[in-house]
């Protein structure tokens, strides 16, 4: 027995003695034994993941609600709510048969029209999503268990659409909840999968809670990331809220929280040296660091004044200044795709390998339009990443021989000033700094960063036909090799026009207790299948 | 002595309305925007404004206050943006441990600093007042959260003593609820101890020069007698004066406890709130901790009279 | 100190009292050195001052180079020859960080204890002297006050961004009703003084008053004030840097050293560490200098500390 609780012992007895209250100790052990403790990598602010589209309410959500279909490991879309699936031979009908004895969290049935109503509502936040609905005829209930979606033009990628792991995630709802307007959140958390949300001890920015739900059915099939069962071993999941990361680590180690899903890489010796620790790659899919800069503006609207911003900067800098001394932990990216994905390459990204050539950039700079005024680049200094980022960024500019105007401000202001589009000096700005999940980087339907079409764009605004026309060409693609074709040449336009400037690829952490079992490395954390002994 | 009581709380409006003026001003010229930040990375400017509307913050300045004032007369402070449940709800889940906190921190510092400051003002000039001014001293000077992470890591994470971080609250039981805020309170409270034990000696020297208490002394009181019973009633105008001023001091330092701990309290809900933008959040709470404030002078105020006889309102 | 003495006048007309002496004497005794040695709080604290102001003037000079130079590669190195406090978590030399944010520490405390000090001793004035402004300005003061500073300040850095300009109004404004509450007090008190009547009386008109009669008595309370405010804006500034809404690290300050470091001090504590000693001892000093100024000008305090 530890210090700790041999004084709680001794305490608890005092307290008894002195109250006549057993205290919380002696129950405590008891229920803390079950509870699976979890400190997520942000706070838990809200609980809508159509409405609001952070990480961490996706990762919260996919507990709660199930989805039609689920990526596995190799991000192939497996049924999971769906029994059956077909296609009309001309693409334009799909129908979907669901899967019997789904119940939602009150008890309640899911029902077709449930599955109706809840597209309807993710169809008009998500990038692929909106696509669909733009080709759509019709989407009805056929029966208590089928949905037939009827569309105008073929869409391959239906399947992925259903079962991305990026936000939106088209989860499902009960109908009325999911009749919510798509830009107000929706206030009760009734959900259809293997967790339910404990509402009542909801303590936003502290503390969330979960309960078992026992009436889920998991798939038969061995559970891989969304795919396959999702077979909770776990009662009660509380998900704990550190603001300080020295606090989380020494929490882990005292055995008062039990998983901690991205401690900093600093801390992973201290980490590993405590035996009761283990510690392994979070997600596989990584990060990928970008910094994006204002194509409507001098200096960067001028093609060579980015290239010899790219031309100058080390990506290693900017990864060690992320993840620090360990080296497994990045690998430099010449290009916008995820390293270790089918459409990974490095066509064009030449000019962000091999050794710095820092008097080669600065001439091209001269030959462009900079004539020396401030360049405003937004830090937000509340995200380590981007904090980490915008010092290597100034840094840069300043031996590029580039006026720097350093806005140190934090990632609410930076969602509204890069939106807008006045000049600098008026408001606008010239550069900031960001990152995408690796998942969000596998394809160019769902990395809206590295699309060109202008004023349709992402912020920055960068337009440039080549890439556009690429895109249209990998969705019209019919076989892999179509794609990795079109993304080669994707990849390499994308560079020369310099629609955003790729950082590098790094991977995080995740560390857990010995004594918790089943955690595995994927986009978000998994907790089917993680269980927790004495 | 009622008829001062009510033309206080009356005199509390004006500075409440002062209060909720400039905090709603501040908030409505800050650049930043709520709805950018729900919207997420992949919404179009058109979705922004669609849930600017919905939020209702694109209405201009004096609807807006209107309405806000129109709601608190009503007992209703609004609803957070991010998380849709009342501000009220939400300040209310994280009263407990801030106040928990405070007050531990408060009867922590005044039960160490009193003692200490009534033994310097009475071994004055001597190295023990010396010593123990240059500890009050050092209390001061040192930032809270180095001594947070100090303790945390001789008590916490080596001795296994006390626990790292996390709340308990009383419903729990009192020793886990108490185990939490040890260390936290120590932590906050070096600064309140040093603020006490100056102001608790200077005041005490001053009463000690009085006629009376040489009357005292020479009517044979002991020492001990002279210093608790006469001195110390005699000087506790200025001391609780202090620790009505430290409570306002005290709810800025706790929101750097409140994240060292992890302690879900009020502090970091407003930290939280003011760097996400959740205006009727950070309007709530900054009205609640200055209602709590003149609440708490009034009381100090109000205590003179028992204190001091010869203060009477 | 008194005036003149007059040696004749001439028959029936009155002559104005001596004012008496208000501010109270401070006893050079042997010079500045007797002074010294008799208030040794004012030494100490004086001193470790200077040392403070000399290092952040001269340092360039002091065996340090540029702070904001960054190599990766030599990461959060611990302290050696090459880098003597060791290197931060982009491989800046921690020593020249130390040593260059003294600059910002310094010029925060000394800012707002100079700007409140003014600002506080106007509105302080205006509020003793015009009694239609009083109730309003003191309403408006209390509601400054009954904001927490901290919180008032993360509001007003997250109004513009974070910059040493933005963290010395911030917190200036933060301080400012104390000081006009104390001055507003002296001069309130003053008001009501039978010297000041004969003053009004004899035809002096209120700037000359204040200069002659009200400032010289809140000089005194107000300097030591001044050092608490100056030791108070430097913790405070750290805290906000704590927070993450501080100076921004390319410029270094002792509070966003410590901040940046946070997270690692179990592992490699000389980071937060370094800017944490210097800090502590500036503050200390500065509070030593004001309670010894304190004591000083109140001789019935002057025993010990």
């Amino acid at each position: 027995m530890d210090r700790r609780t041999l004084l709680k012992a001794i305490a608890g007895a005092g307290t008894l003695a002195a109250t006549g209250k057993l205290s919380a100790p002696a129950l405590a052990q008891g229920a803390a034994a079950r509870t699976l403790r979890f400190v997520p990598q942000a706070n838990l602010a809200n609980f809508d993941p159509i409405w609001g589209t952070q990480y961490v309410v996706r990762n919260a959500s996919a507990m709660v609600w199930d989805t039609l279909y689920g990526v596995d490991e190799k991000l192939e879309p497996q049924r999971q709510m769906v029994e059956a699936e077909e296609v009309s031979s001309d693409g334009l009908t799909w129908t979907f048969r669901l899967r019997p004895g789904l119940k939602f969290h009150d008890g309640e049935p899911v029902l077709a029209r449930d599955v109706v109503a809840s597209l309807d509502r993710w169809t008009a936040r998500d990038q692929m999503g909106l696509l669909i609905k733009g080709i759509q005829q019709d989407l009805t209930a056929v029966d208590d268990r089928t949905v037939k979606w009827v569309l105008k033009k073929p869409f391959p990628k239906m399947l992925l659409a259903l079962g991305k792991i990026s936000t939106p995630i088209a989860f499902i709802m009960p109908e009325r909840i999911a009749k919510t307007d798509p830009f107000k959140q929706i206030s009760e958390y009734v959900g259809s999968g293997p967790m339910r949300f404990v509402k009542n001890e909801w303590v936003p920015g502290a503390k969330a809670a979960f309960e078992k739900f026992p009436d889920y059915v998991p798939r038969t099939e061995p559970g891989s990331w969304l795919a396959g069962g999702k077979r909770m071993l776990a009662e009660r999941i509380e998900w704990v809220v550190m603001p300080d990361p020295a606090t989380a680590a020494a929490a882990l180690q005292n055995g008062e929280i039990d998983w901690w899903e991205n401690p900093i890489s600093d801390l992973v010796p201290l980490l590993r040296k405590n035996r009761n620790v283990a510690v392994d790659i979070a997600d596989p899919l990584g990060n990928i660091g970008s910094f994006r800069m204002n194509h409507l503006y001098p200096p960067f609207n001028d093609v060579r004044a980015r290239r010899a911003v790219l031309m100058a900067m080390s990506q290693e800098d900017y990864m060690r200044a992320i993840v620090g001394d360990d080296d497994k932990l990045w690998k430099p990216l010449p290009g916008f795709f995820t390293p270790g994905t089918p459409l990974y390459t490095e066509e064009g990204g030449e000019i962000l390998k091999g050794p710095r050539n820092l008097d080669a950039a600065k001439k091209l700079l001269a030959q462009s339009s900079y004539a020396g005024q401030p360049v405003t680049c937004l830090v937000a200094q509340d995200q380590p990443i981007t904090k980490a980022q915008g010092d290597v960024t100034a840094d840069l500019l300043k031996r590029l021989g580039m006026n720097v105007d350093f806005a140190a401000i934090d990632w609410g202001t930076v969602g509204a000033r890069r939106a807008v589009k006045t000049p600098p000096g008026q408001g606008g700005w010239q550069m900031f700094h960001t990152w995408h999940s690796g998942a969000d980087c596998i394809n160019p339907a769902v990395a809206i960063g590295v699309r060109a079409s202008g004023e349709k764009a992402w912020f920055g605004w960068p337009e440039a036909p080549e890439v556009e026309a690429e895109v249209t060409a990998w969705y019209e693609a019919k076989s892999l090799d179509e794609e990795k074709a079109a993304i080669r040449r994707l990849n390499k336009a994308a560079l020369d026009n310099v629609v955003y400037a790729p950082t590098g690829f790094f991977l995080s952490y995740q560390a857990w207790r010995k004594n918790v079992s089943g955690v595995v490395k994927g986009p978000l954390p998994f907790f089917w299948g993680v269980a927790k002994t004495a | 002595m009622f008829a001062y009581v009510v033309r206080r709380v009356i005199a509390t409006v004006p500075v409440m309305a002062v209060v909720a003026l400039f905090v709603f001003s501040l908030l409505y010229i800050a650049p930043g925007d709520p709805a950018a930040v729900i919207a997420g990375d992949q919404a179009t400017p058109a979705d922004v404004e669609r849930i600017r509307q919905s939020l209702g913050l694109d209405r201009p300045f004096l609807i807006r206050f209107g309405e806000w004032v129109w709601q608190i007369l009503h007992g209703d402070l609004g609803t957070s943006i991010f998380t849709n449940l009342p501000v009220t709800t939400m300040m209310a889940q994280r009263f407990e441990p801030t106040l928990s906190l405070m007050v531990v921190t408060m009867c922590f510092a005044v039960a160490v600093a009193v003692p200490i400051g009534v033994l310097a003002a009475w071994k004055a000039g001597t190295w023990i007042d010396r010593a123990i001014m240059a500890f009050a001293i050092f209390g001061f000077s040192v930032p809270v959260f180095v001594i947070a992470y100090l303790l945390a890591f001789v008590f916490a994470l080596k001795l296994e003593w006390l626990p790292v971080q996390g709340y308990t609250s009383l419903s729990e039981g009192v020793w886990p609820w108490f185990e939490n805020l040890i260390l936290p309170a120590i932590a906050l409270g070096c600064i309140y101890i040093a603020l006490i034990a100056r102001v608790t000696r200077a005041a005490m020297l001053e009463v000690l020069q009085q006629d009376y208490i040489r009357t005292a002394r020479a009517k044979g009181i002991g020492q001990q007698g002279i210093l608790f019973v006469h001195a110390l009633k005699n000087a506790s105008v200025p001391i609780v004066t202090v620790i009505g001023i430290g409570v306002a001091l005290l709810i800025g330092g706790a929101v750097v406890t409140e994240s060292v701990f992890a302690i879900p309290g009020l502090g970091r809900l407003t930290v939280d709130a003011i760097l996400r933008r959740d205006y009727p959040l950070i309007q709530g709470i900054v009205l609640l901790f200055s209602f709590i404030y003149v609440l708490v002078n009034l009381l100090v105020d109000l205590s003179y009279t028992l204190l001091d006889p010869r203060i009477r309102y | 100190m008194s005036g003149p003495t007059v040696t004749s006048v001439p028959p029936g007309i009155a002559v104005a009292p001596d004012l008496p002496d208000l501010l109270p004497a401070v006893n050079l005794g042997r010079g500045i050195i007797g002074f010294l040695r008799r208030h040794p709080t004012i030494a100490v604290g004086g001193t470790l001052l200077i040392l403070m102001l000399l290092m952040a003037v001269l340092a360039p000079y002091l065996g340090t180079v540029d702070p904001t130079a960054l190599a990766t590669a030599r990461r959060t190195r611990p302290p050696s020859a090459e880098h003597w406090f060791g290197t931060d978590m982009l491989g800046r030399d921690l020593y020249s960080r130390v040593i260059y944010g003294a600059r910002v520490s310094l010029l925060v405390g000394f800012s707002v204890a100079a700007f409140a000090s003014v600002i506080g001793l106007a509105i302080g004035l205006f509020a003793g002297f015009v009694r239609w402004a009083d109730a309003i300005l003191m309403r408006v003061m209390d509601g400054l006050m009954s904001i927490p500073p901290i919180l008032l300040a993360v509001a007003l850095m997250a109004l513009t961004r974070g910059s040493v300009g933005n963290v010395i109004v911030a917190i200036t404004i933060a301080e400012i009703p104390r000081v006009s509450r104390l001055v507003r007090s002296v001069v309130l008190s003053l008001r009501e003084q039978p010297y000041v009547d004969a003053a009004v009386a004899a035809g002096t008109r209120t700037p000359m008053i204040i200069l002659r009669h009200i400032l010289p008595n809140t000089l005194a309370p107000m300097t030591v004030q001044a050092t608490y405010i100056c030791a108070s804006a430097m913790i405070v500034e750290a805290i906000l840097s704590f927070i993450g809404a501080g100076t921004p690290p390319i410029t270094p300050s002792w509070g966003n050293i410590m901040a940046e470091g946070r997270a690692l001090w179990q592992v490699k504590p000389f980071i937060v560490f370094f800017p944490a000693v210097f800090l502590s001892v500036t503050v200390l000093s500065v509070n030593l200098l004001g309670d010894g100024w304190r004591d000083a000008l109140d001789p019935r305090m002057a025993k010990g500390l």
